[in-house]
């Protein structure tokens, strides 16, 4: 098992005097599930965008499978076996849902007719598939975020970043999402997870690391790390951030 | 060394003309966020309008401000609800539909005038005084002149006027703006009428100094565009002074490489800033804003 | 590494089995493809058969099935990658004027500058385009349109290369390897094949690999980049084929019309902003809008030309205001309003 499957050392993201991440350093097994807790504005979205490519770091060093990734573009990240959904889910409108994932599935699949049966096949595990002819623009909100992961997954990756996916959906909405994660992971996937939710976190964080104001400030399991003083601190007065459900 | 000071002269009144062009066209762009085409066309009708005022009335042609001007003005309200209020989030289409525009107003002003060359007799053009040994024409003075005081005029209404702070704040972030309480839409059909009189004061000013021909318009465009994007999307003293340079610049290379070679020079000066510095000299707006999917 | 290729494959395979219903719905099928094209490319050639031997239709009918490939070539970039490209009127001019001289210099035969044209346009493409395409939106076009104007001086300028602002004239010497013919119909059909052929090209590209990237490109370039999309080189390579496309255009325009001179190669409203325009009036980003849009306009064009021409530019006049219109209110062209009719699900909301 590959103990430093996604390694981040003392990454930092300076935007002109202001830091974002502050020499944030930890270590991803392949399979494991990392949660990502912190506050509004702790650096959670920076750190994935300095992970999957939308930003170069200031400093330190990203390695992904042992290769240096600081300056790899975004879509050689995708190749590599890098998936991630966005806080604000953007599909392609003017698209259909199978046209949408089909985009990702091109990755691997060259050819027309085997990248449009991968990608059914994901909205059906999804359970999207009823909607796949439906334009992007006529999909609910919970659609439209089971939409952002099926892209990811078309991708064929060996990692998922998941950035506050569960945000807006209602408990059971919410069940069926850990669920499909959980059989993810039961076949390998490796999963790091923004969250909020106090009830997700539980379930798809083997261990949790917490950042406030750019840095980490705390890493464990996650039943300990959730009782810990200093992270109970990081949001006291601002309760109104955990979840529950 | 009377060459040198010449050169000077020619590309400072060149840069005159180029910032009375373009301070109109920076205000929409940083304002409403589109792409005009059709501002060389606007400029144009402008010039058209203040012949035939000039004929018609027997005028002064600087006179014709006060026909011009609000004519202008409306012109923009008129382009701005009509064609482009509706386009706000179809960057493609604002692109077919101004160039729509600039093809339709070019040709009506052909059919117009069955192709003459019109042009406004020698007295108000070739009037020249003389400058440190130098010929110079007064109408372009007069021009620099309106330039120099468009941009101040405009400077204090946008920093010392209400109306003018809202076109500040919409300029810098029209959501929160909009949250302020201002009506963006409102803000916008204004500045479009705005900028369009003032393309109207710069048409005047122009008039006496050119022949007009339909497609005019189309040879002050891109080098407008350049103007702007050197000065910064939105800053208007960027525009100005964007306007002196490049007509410095212009001035330099026509006499020591080539005078045809000027579109060349826009192009590059396009290029190299949008690659190198793309918010331009004092630029408001930058040009990674005026992307595709930010106008919501 | 394969251990994540085989959690998801273990989840195609058993559906695999039951899959023949289930794909004719998702996508049209290759040969429905080929069908849709080929029953298209026979009712685009009814026009011809019928009026082969009028003098005054089949000039329009090889103008119309030109600019109806030359869109189509547009569209490609423009179209299904989104990137308003007003440069086609330079690709279009340096295929003319290459061809042209090849012809009129060494007695090339414009068959073999035809594709030789069409690669080095391609790579000046590239080449320009490399730069371009980083700036967002309205200045990509901005930019296109300055190099429109910078090659447009530069040919009225260089005498030697272009026969400046004079022209180039090219004999009449009628033979097949001239590209030159005597009777009318065998340029027409000449046209028409070149349309076929790009048609031909945009359609494969459509239900390709390139085709959905360029797509997504479109829509959303970051979107795209996080879905493994590499951005540039999509946007380069749709650039590349359509730009080639285009000058393989110009080259047929040059021997048919023999006659060259900058202000009718690289005006934009006739030239460059035309082939954008006639993919917008059809439906821009559809294959068969540019054919659509051609189709209607050229044959209108000449119409209103015939019937106004006493006053100059009344044609444009009509055509400025057909493209405000349509921008305003036909955004999906005449593909996209036919499609509205027949699907109204597919009208989006906006």
């Amino acid at each position: 098992m590959n103990t430093n499957f996604l390694t981040v050392k003392d990454v930092s993201k300076n935007f002109a005097g202001f830091l974002a991440v502050d020499q944030v350093s930890f270590a991803v097994a392949q399979g494991e599930m990392i949660g990502i807790i912190g506050p509004n504005g702790a650096g959670k979205t920076t750190l994935f965008n300095m992970l999957t490519g939308q930003l170069r770091p200031t400093a330190g060093e990203v390695r992904f499978r042992g290769q240096l990734i600081n300056q790899m573009p975004p879509h050689r990240r995708a190749r590599l076996g890098m998936g991630r959904t966005f806080q604000i889910a953007k599909p392609l409108i003017a698209l259909n849902a199978l046209e949408n994932v089909m985009i990702g599935a091109f990755l691997h699949r060259r050819r027309l007719p085997e990248a449009r049966e991968f990608a059914y096949a994901i909205l059906e595990e999804i359970g999207l598939a009823n909607r796949a002819l439906r334009r992007a623009s006529e999909l609910t909100l919970s659609e439209r975020r089971r939409l952002e992961v099926a892209r990811a997954l078309a991708l064929d990756p060996q990692i998922i970043l998941l950035d506050e996916v569960m945000a807006g959906l209602n408990a059971s909405e919410i069940e069926q999402a850990i669920e499909l994660f959980h059989r993810l992971h039961a076949r390998g996937l490796t999963l790091l997870v923004i969250e909020h939710n106090l009830r997700v976190v539980r379930a798809l964080s083997q261990r949790v690391i917490v950042l406030d104001h750019g840095v980490a400030i705390a890493e464990g399991h996650a039943e300990e790390i959730l009782r810990a003083p200093e992270v109970v601190t990081a949001y006291l007065g601002r309760e109104r951030e955990w979840t529950t459900s | 060394m009377d060459n040198i000071v010449t050169i000077f002269i020619f590309g400072l009144l060149l840069g005159g003309i180029y910032g009375l062009v373009s301070i109109g066209l920076t205000l929409i762009f940083g304002v409403i966020r589109i792409t005009n085409f059709a501002h060389g066309e606007i400029l144009m009708i402008g010039m058209y309008g203040t012949y035939f005022v000039y004929v018609w009335l027997g005028l002064n042609p600087y006179a014709a401000l006060i026909v011009v001007v609000p004519a202008m003005f409306i012109v923009g309200l008129l382009v701005q609800r009509l064609l482009i209020q509706p386009l706000l989030n179809e960057p493609m289409m604002q692109i077919f539909a101004t160039f729509g525009l600039l093809i339709f107003l070019e040709n009506l002003v052909l059919m117009l005038t069955n192709g003459a060359a019109l042009g406004i007799p020698s007295e108000h053009g070739t009037r020249v005084i003389s400058l440190l040994n130098n010929k110079v024409s007064v109408a372009q003075i007069l021009a620099f002149a309106a330039s120099t005081i468009i941009v101040i005029s405009l400077h204090l209404f946008l920093n010392q006027t209400m109306m003018g702070k809202a076109i500040r704040a919409v300029t810098q972030d029209k959501r929160a703006a909009a949250t302020m309480g201002i009506n963006v839409n409102r803000i916008f059909l204004l500045t479009f009428g705005i900028g369009t009189a003032i393309t109207g004061i710069g048409s005047v000013f122009l008039t006496p100094i050119y022949t007009l021909s339909p497609t005019i318009g189309g040879s002050f465009v891109l080098a407008a565009f350049a103007v702007v994007v050197l000065g910064g999307l939105g800053s208007v003293w960027g525009a100005y002074f964007a306007g002196l340079i490049i007509g410095l610049i212009e001035s330099f290379a026509g006499f020591y490489i080539d005078p045809t070679l000027k579109s060349a020079v826009w192009f590059l000066i396009f290029i190299a800033v949008l690659i190198v510095r793309p918010s331009g000299l004092l630029g408001i707006a930058g040009a990674e804003e005026v992307g595709l999917r930010e106008q919501q | 590494m394969s251990s994540n290729s085989t959690s998801l494959k273990a989840l195609t395979e058993p559906q695999v089995a039951d899959a023949p219903a289930r794909h004719e719905k998702l996508g049209p099928s290759s040969l429905q493809v080929l069908g849709n094209y080929l029953l298209g490319m026979g009712i685009a050639l009814v026009p011809l058969a019928l009026l082969y031997n009028d003098y005054y239709w089949i000039n329009i009918l090889t103008f119309a099935y030109l600019m109806a490939g030359l869109a189509s070539a547009w569209n490609i970039i423009g179209g299904f990658g989104g990137q308003f490209s007003l440069a086609h009127g330079v690709f279009f001019g340096i295929g003319a004027y290459f061809a042209a001289q090849m012809y009129l210099i060494y007695g090339i035969s414009p068959w073999l500058a035809m594709p030789v044209g069409a690669i080095i346009v391609a790579l000046i493409a590239v080449l320009i385009s490399w730069p371009t395409f980083r700036l967002r939106g309205p200045f990509f076009a901005i930019a296109t349109m300055a190099f429109n104007e910078v090659v447009a001086v530069f040919a009225n300028y260089s005498e030697s290369i272009t026969g400046g602002a004079r022209g180039l004239l090219i004999p009449f010497r009628a033979s097949f390897s001239h590209m030159i013919f005597v009777e009318r119909w065998k340029s027409t059909l000449l046209m028409f094949a070149f349309m076929a052929f790009v048609a031909a090209i945009s359609v494969a590209i459509r239900h390709s690999r390139l085709g959905y990237y360029l797509l997504s490109v479109r829509e959303d370039e970051d979107s795209a980049r996080a879905s493994g999309v590499n951005v540039v080189a999509v946007k380069l390579w749709g650039m590349a084929i359509s730009a080639a496309l285009t000058a393989m255009g110009g080259t047929l325009f040059a021997m048919f019309i023999r006659f060259l001179d900058p202000p009718t190669l690289f005006s934009l409203p006739e030239v460059g902003v035309k082939f954008a325009l006639l993919s917008l009036i059809g439906g821009v980003g559809t294959i068969w809008g540019p054919l659509l849009g051609a189709a209607l306009v050229i044959p209108l064009e000449n119409f209103i030309r015939a019937t106004l021409g006493g006053l100059p530019g009344v044609h444009l006049v009509i055509l400025g205001i057909l493209l405000m219109l349509a921008a305003r209110f036909l955004k999906r062209g005449i593909v996209g309003a036919l499609a509205n009719l027949h699907w109204p699900q597919w009208k989006s909301r906006r």
